[in-house]
């Protein structure tokens, strides 16, 4: 495929992604949430019981699908190559702490793009912190920064991941019974099982064909002028921003509201977005790749991307069961709250911000000695 | 002849790069062409009169093609990669 092409190519993936964000909103997914990888992962985790916060607990099929898509795609194509052996501990470390930002700031970097295509302006503040977070790992990655190679594994190795997808998946269509569900809130809300499932595999197809990465976009376009992840990133918006304004003129619902200010399962404490999004970027390029990224190297057969996510779903569990997640803003008897972070939350995000840096500081400067 | 090197690390392709530049290869640093890996990382696409710029393929190396006029032509791989 010609740059040319792959360009396009990057681009029609990024329209129909926006579009299938926004239709599962439609058919419904919490508002500004058609997909988030942090989101959906946190509330995995709370369906497999792993957290005890009765609001976000739902096995989401989407994950699933993504994984599936990723995998069958790669297979299709004979890209799938079960490899891994890459500092797997680190990686578990930075995933968690991803999700420590990314929940501090309430999603991932697909849904800091769907928040703002559906008006949310406290959104530029995550995007902000996010780019600073990428130039910081830009920064250490032109240094010497290196999590060392990765080695070929056993198939089943790299055949696990996907398998367990597959077992999740029969345990929320025919034993249900063991999995928590929300009765309210944000894991209450979600579209049919399989519309669900076929948005997350179609999502999980174009993304292993087009390598579509939130944090790869930013990083390539600092790194070496090259625009096109960063195209698929924009297409996301576009087509997002489109079928909110769309719906909102066609349908009853709120799919678009632009401001600050009560914007769906979000908060305007801004430093904590700058900060979350920071924490969530630095990590996400040290790793090679943003939260969505993860799941499709993984569904390829990368174990150290599965490590990252396991990682990722751990950090969602500590998150919610040590009180460390942001809340959305509120009114309370008629008083507008802002939410965000609370101590335990702001104190880990700092944690994290310092952790990661002593990680990258490790592989980056440790390595020079040991040579 | 023209080649593409592929890298375990970001930071290998800078010093490779570097390799070609002592030799006055011409060398770029670039994204790894989709059809030649599922993997986003970074190459270095160089002309030169041999394989590697240097006496003996740097361990940072995941893989060397060859630019054809039938396609990518695999020249190196590490070992279990």
């Amino acid at each position: 495929m010609k740059l040319k092409n792959e360009k396009l190519a990057i681009i029609l993936a990024g329209l129909a992604i926006g579009v299938i964000a926004v239709l599962l909103v439609l058919f419904g997914n919490p508002t500004n949430m058609g997909f988030c990888i942090a989101c959906f992962l946190r509330d995995t985790a709370g369906g497999l019981k792993l957290h005890t916060a009765a609001v976000v607990q739902y096995v989401r099929p989407e994950i699933i699908g993504l994984v599936l898509g990723s995998f069958l795609m790669a297979c299709l194509k004979k890209e799938w190559a079960p490899k891994g052996g890459s500092a797997p501990l680190t990686r578990f470390i930075l995933g968690f702490f991803v999700m420590v930002g990314c929940l501090a700031f309430l999603g991932c970097p697909f849904r800091m793009i769907l928040r703002l295509a559906g008006g949310d302006l406290n959104a530029l503040f995550g995007l902000l912190g996010f780019v600073g977070g990428i130039l910081a790992g830009v920064f250490f990655l032109n240094k010497g920064y290196s999590l060392k190679r990765t080695y070929r594994q056993p198939r089943l190795e790299g055949m696990a991941f996907p398998i367990v997808q597959v077992v999740i998946l029969v345990i929320l269509v025919f034993f249900s019974s063991l999995l928590a569900f929300s009765e309210s809130g944000p894991g209450s809300k979600h579209a049919p099982v399989l519309i669900s499932l076929a948005a997350g595999l179609i999502v999980g197809a174009l993304a292993q064909r087009t390598r579509l990465c939130m944090v790869g976009g930013i990083r390539d376009a600092v790194l070496f002028r090259e625009s096109k992840l960063l195209l698929g990133f924009i297409a996301i918006f576009v087509a997002a921003l489109a079928g909110n304004l769309i719906l909102n003129a066609a349908t009853d619902t709120t799919f678009f509201k632009l401001g600050f200010e009560s914007q769906p399962i979000s908060h305007s404490a801004q430093l904590w977005n700058v900060l979350g999004m920071a924490l969530a970027g630095f990590g996400c390029t040290l790793l090679g790749g943003c939260p969505l990224r993860q799941l499709i190297l993984a569904g390829e057969g990368n174990t150290d991307s599965a490590i990252a996510v396991l990682g990722l779903i751990a950090g969602a569990a500590f998150s919610h069961n040590f009180g460390l997640a942001g809340a959305a803003d509120s009114v309370v008897d008629g008083v507008y709250k802002v939410g965000g972070p609370g101590a335990n939350g702001k104190v880990a995000v700092i944690a994290g911000l310092v952790i990661v840096t002593v990680i990258a500081c490790v592989n980056t400067f440790g390595k020079k000695e040991e040579v | 002849m023209t080649c593409i090197a592929t890298f375990f690390s970001h930071f290998g392709a800078i010093r490779f790069k570097k390799l070609c530049q002592n030799r006055l290869w011409p060398a770029v640093v670039m994204p790894v062409p989709r059809n030649l890996s599922s993997s986003c990382g970074t190459c270095v696409r160089y002309e030169g009169d041999a394989l590697c710029p240097a006496a003996e393929i740097p361990e940072e190396v995941e893989q060397i093609v060859e630019i054809t006029d039938q396609g990518y032509v695999c020249r190196y791989r590490a070992s279990d990669s």
